[in-house]
């Protein structure tokens, strides 16, 4: 593989880590599966002058799973890894949906769910179910720790908030709400292992027949993942029928901002856009009922 | 009853498949030799402008550079394949005055390493004059358009003409006459082996060029004369190649530049493009405006048609003078057209070349013979299969002018094809979203037509027997991954009673193999170079057979054979010694002279076209999401007609990878070029079927006989590029309303054509 030079670190601490990238200043590169840094890299739509590399980081692969304490994700933990975690697939299936729909396998066992994060593709296929479920970013830098929601955290295609010299170290996401379900759907024209073309991330979380609260993220609709809160508002405090559901999906894909591009025109992600709404929907209310 | 044949008709694994699944082949890329340059290639980023100067001084300067060349240092010696109308040669190795599209060779450097050379690309300045660009065929033959070549004024390089019968008689004729416009869309051929090419310079300046090629005989006349050298002085080998599917079929200017570079430093140099190079610039399939009008009596007889097509070239012809030819021939194909006419054009557009690509013409033409077949079935009220049948043509149905069919088993496949998919029964009890639909394919077993202008036989092999019992088989036939290497120690195998294992075969080297071999392109190699094999070992035989009736003093009335290592009186089996006793035998009795012997074939008295055509057809079933337009392929079901099978897993193996292709071309691949920029340039935005977007498959072969084939075979595997786009297309019209006359299908025009 031919790549233009630059010199690779391997820390062994998040602070080593922090002190490296202030260190070398522009032009430093953290990475951590590389699936996409070493790509782009070889495409020359990257030249850093230092690449600073995550994996040899004891303990930052971590995943840990539970009703009361959340699910905290290491920044190193693999995508194969939370597709597979039983705890996950139980009580976030959503989230394992979508890192099991990210690419194919040789890329999920190499990239990261962090990395996919910071990576900020507006296609990104584990940023919407994560938004949907309040996800929370821990982020190490020169002064400390930081917390923040994901929400928020991404700027434009590539760019997020975080600083130069930081490191997002974990992904929090709080207990799944009672009686709520999580889904995420998303297609490209061929049918697997493909860029998604039009995604979308939802979470539906019920008291008695109504809908107490609605999250929906969509995804490749726009410079970013988007929220839809038109059509949320139209679920919130009221019965999710697969009739409203269908008027909602209407109103979040009037709600993106898709563009045409090689992968889909506008037009067709907003008119699919709506349809995968309804259903990602459909499936988190039935998730929701079968918690009880 | 013993079988016929020992070996014919048996799965024999590939010669090469342990190898390059293992990872142990070693391709073009994988080979160093000492003091080795990497050359890179600078092209043009504008679809057409004029060159006026270039500075190179800069990136000569940088350390590390060892070679700098443009158009300006070489010999300016324009080629192409069709040697025989020197006028179609329009390419030059390296752009001289004008380049035609972006990517264009402008420029080549040999450095130490890529990096190196890539940076020194960087230094080069080119100062262009742009010029005015056209990007499809409709704008390259408006009048105001600019020519892209000085020979060919109105961008047409080439154009091709079939008649006969009255078609206008014939559509008067017609109670039902339809008329249809057809578009088709560029694809790349997507082989996993991106070019690549290694020269070594010797002492006396000749040249050593590794190549990725499907065709070193054709690559090593070319680099010939545009190195203004001898033939023979330049030697060409093939290694393992990892495919080619007629992207890899002519001269191309990396194997120019790192033979001129390779003299010019002394140095072995390697050439190796990248999947973004092969992309943006490779070759690819024509796309095509078709145009073609049928007329039907009210019973479904086929009356006349009328076709004209324009073929979108690019920038060069490439072989698309020959895709020109062979569109026209099989929209004469596979059913009875008593009044035909066609009309090709072959355009030039300031884009990447289109050039040959498994099917060769077929995949468009057929597609839109097809598609307009099962249109007119549903008009006239006759099943789409029923009115094949009604008009398929059989064994020793004339072209004329063209070719007479010589084995034909088309109505056999449709009825196989129908019977295992169950055809009738689903085609009536589909639910809206499920689909059945058929396409056909009849396709060539190698050309005909002398193109190239060899001087040589077509397929030449040459067999040495041993006294060991081992034998030597040599050919120019070029395995590519279609497994000729494999087909041909077969057939030598089959006609010596030998096994596999007592066969060494040299294939592909221009210096060591039999003069010559046109290359592996238009399913030519196991009916040519089969026949050439053929054609030696009967020779290796006739001496065998008369020593051994020597030694047994038999009558002369005896059949001889050899079979199962034995050589030996047919009605007498133990009148006979081993295969290698008869050969240390015959050896004798020639004074020590080893038994060699040469075989050739050359198509001659076989029309205009082909020696042999094969056929088939293939059913789809297809599952439309009705509101995303996503389409989920459920199963494929092919008959086909190849003639004598010889190796059934390899055939098997070249219809899997034949859906494959065919179904990329029908939903997802696609080259999106906007104003002649190529916008996918990896494998994540040009969509390639995966393995496991793959449906599974059923398939039955037809057996025939072919004449001239050896053991009777003929074409297997490209000739089913063709039949899935069609078939495909009629499920999803089954399954939705949506007709498409427009590849590829995707979902967004299946969402807009749907009825409600």
């Amino acid at each position: 593989m031919t790549l233009s030079k630059f010199d690779y670190y391997g820390p062994k601490t998040v602070a080593e880590a922090v002190g490296l990238l202030g260190e070398i200043g522009e032009g430093a590169k953290v990475m951590a599966g590389g699936t996409d840094v070493l790509v782009r890299i070889r495409h020359r739509m990257l030249k850093p002058r230092a690449v600073v590399g995550l994996k040899r980081i004891e303990g930052l692969n971590g995943i840990s799973c539970g009703p009361k304490r959340g699910l905290s994700v290491g920044a190193t933990a693999l995508l194969a890894d939370v597709a597979a975690h039983r705890g996950i697939r139980r009580l976030y299936p959503g989230i394992a949906e979508a890192a099991l729909g990210t690419a194919n396998v040789q890329v999920r066992n190499m990239a990261t769910l962090a990395g996919n994060l910071c990576n900020a593709s507006p296609a990104a296929d584990n940023a919407p179910t994560l938004l949907a479920l309040n996800a929370e970013l821990t982020i190490q830098g020169p002064g400390g720790e930081r917390k923040r929601p994901l929400e928020g955290f991404f700027k434009g295609p590539g760019v997020t908030d975080l600083a130069p010299e930081e490191v997002v170290t974990a992904i929090f996401v709080p207990p799944p709400a009672e009686r709520s379900g999580t889904a995420y759907l998303h297609l490209s024209a061929r049918g697997k292992h493909d860029c998604t073309a039009v995604g979308v991330g939802v979470m539906l979380a019920m008291a008695g027949r109504k809908c107490r609260d609605a999250r929906i993220f969509i995804s490749a609709c726009g410079p970013t993942p988007l929220r839809a809160p038109q059509a949320e508002q139209m679920l919130i405090g009221q019965v999710p029928t697969d009739k409203r559901m269908a008027e909602a999906g209407v109103r979040a894909s009037g709600e993106a901002l898709p563009i045409c591009d090689i992968r889909a025109s506008a037009d067709y992600r907003c008119r699919v856009l709506g349809v995968l709404t309804r259903r990602a929907l459909q499936a988190a209310r039935d998730r929701a009922a079968k918690k009880g | 009853m013993e079988d016929r044949y020992s070996i014919i008709g048996k799965d024999v694994p590939r010669n090469d498949a342990v190898a390059k699944a293992t990872g142990a082949a070693a391709y073009t890329d994988d080979m160093k030799l000492p003091g080795m340059l990497h050359g890179k290639l600078l092209r043009s980023p504008l679809p057409h402008a004029r060159i006026r100067r270039i500075d190179t001084s800069r990136a000569e300067r940088l350390p590390g550079v060892k070679c700098v060349i443009t158009g300006e240092d070489t010999p300016k010696v324009k080629y192409g394949n069709w040697r025989l109308f020197p006028t179609t040669q329009d390419e030059y190795p390296l752009a001289v005055d004008k380049v035609r599209f972006i990517g264009d060779e402008v420029a080549a450097v040999a450095a130490v390493d890529v990096d190196t050379a890539l940076e020194a690309l960087e230094l080069i300045r080119v100062e262009y004059e742009e010029l005015p660009a056209v990007f499809d065929v409709d704008a390259a033959l408006a009048k105001t358009a600019p020519a892209l070549h000085e020979a060919s004024p109105t961008n047409i390089s080439i154009d091709r003409k079939i008649s006969y019968g009255d078609v206008e008689r014939g559509f008067s004729a017609s109670d039902y006459v339809r008329e249809d416009t057809f578009t088709v869309h560029a694809v790349s051929p997507g082989y996993m082996e991106p070019c690549s090419s290694l020269a070594l310079c010797d002492l006396d300046g000749r040249i050593t060029l590794w190549t990725s090629t499907q065709t070193p005989y054709i690559v090593q006349c070319l680099l010939a004369s545009t190195l203004g050298m001898r033939e023979n002085d330049i030697r060409v080998i093939k290694p393992f190649v990892g495919g080619g599917f007629g992207g890899k079929m002519e001269l191309r200017p990396w194997e120019f530049c790192a033979a001129f570079m390779a003299r010019r430093t002394g140095r072995p140099v390697k050439f190796t493009l990248t999947r973004q190079e092969e992309l943006c610039y490779g070759r690819r399939r024509h796309p095509m405006k078709l145009w073609s009008k049928v007329g039907f009596k009210k019973d479904g007889t086929l009356v006349a048609k009328d076709l004209k097509i324009l073929l979108d070239g690019g920038a060069y012809n490439a072989m698309g003078p020959t895709a020109t030819f062979l569109c026209g021939n099989f929209g004469a194909m596979l059913y009875r057209y008593p009044n035909y006419r066609f009309l090709g054009e072959h355009v030039y557009t300031n884009k990447a070349p289109a050039s040959a690509m498994r099917g060769f013409g077929a995949p468009q033409s057929l597609f839109a013979a097809e598609t307009q077949m099962n249109m007119a079935a549903e008009e006239l009220g006759i099943d789409p299969i029923e009115l094949r049948i009604k008009n398929a043509m059989v064994t020793g149905d004339e072209i004329p002018g063209v070719a007479t069919i010589s084995s034909c088993g088309f109505i056999e496949s449709l009825q196989e094809a129908a019977k295992m998919s169950g055809w009738k029964r689903k085609r009536k009890n589909f639910k809206a979203g499920r689909g059945i639909g058929v396409g056909c394919y009849s396709f060539i077993s190698g050309g005909v037509f002398n193109w190239f202008n060899t001087q040589y036989p077509f397929s030449a092999a040459e067999v040495r027997a041993f006294a060991d019992g081992t034998v030597h088989l040599l050919t120019m036939a070029s395995d590519i991954g279609q497994g000729s290497d494999t087909v041909l120690k077969q057939i030598l195998a089959e006609e010596l009673g030998l096994g596999m294992e007592d066969i060494r075969i040299t294939s592909a080297d221009t210096a060591m193999t039999p003069q010559a071999d046109l290359g592996t392109w238009g399913s030519r190699v196991t009916l040519m170079g089969g026949g050439a094999v053929q054609n030696a070992a009967r020779k290796i035989k006739e001496e065998l057979f008369g020593t051994v009736s020597a030694r047994f003093d038999l009558n002369v009335i005896f059949e001889m054979e050899c079979r199962n290592g034995r050589v030996y009186a047919k009605g007498k089996p133990e009148r006979g010694m081993t295969f290698g006793e008869a050969v240390a035998l015959a050896q004798k009795a020639r004074r020590g002279e080893p038994l060699v012997a040469r075989g050739y074939y050359t198509p001659r008295d076989k029309g205009l076209v082909t020696p042999a055509f094969s056929f088939g057809a293939q059913v789809a079933e297809v599952e439309v999401d009705r509101e995303t337009g996503i389409v989920s392929v459920k199963k494929m079901w092919t008959a086909h007609d190849c003639g004598t099978v010889i190796n059934p897993m390899a055939v098997e193996g070249q219809l899997e990878g034949s859906i494959h292709m065919g179904l990329g071309y029908a939903l997802s691949e696609e080259l999106q070029v906007e104003n002649g920029r190529t916008m996918n340039n990896t494998f994540l935005d040009y969509k390639m079927f995966t393995a496991e977007d793959m449906p599974p498959g059923e398939s039955v072969c037809i057996e025939t006989y072919e004449p001239e084939g050896p053991m009777g075979a003929k074409e297997a595997g490209e000739g089913l590029a063709s039949p899935t786009a069609p078939a495909v297309a009629e499920a999803v019209y089954h399954a939705t309303g949506y007709r498409c006359k427009d590849l590829p299908i995707t979902p967004e025009k299946i969402l807009k054509g749907m009825k409600k």
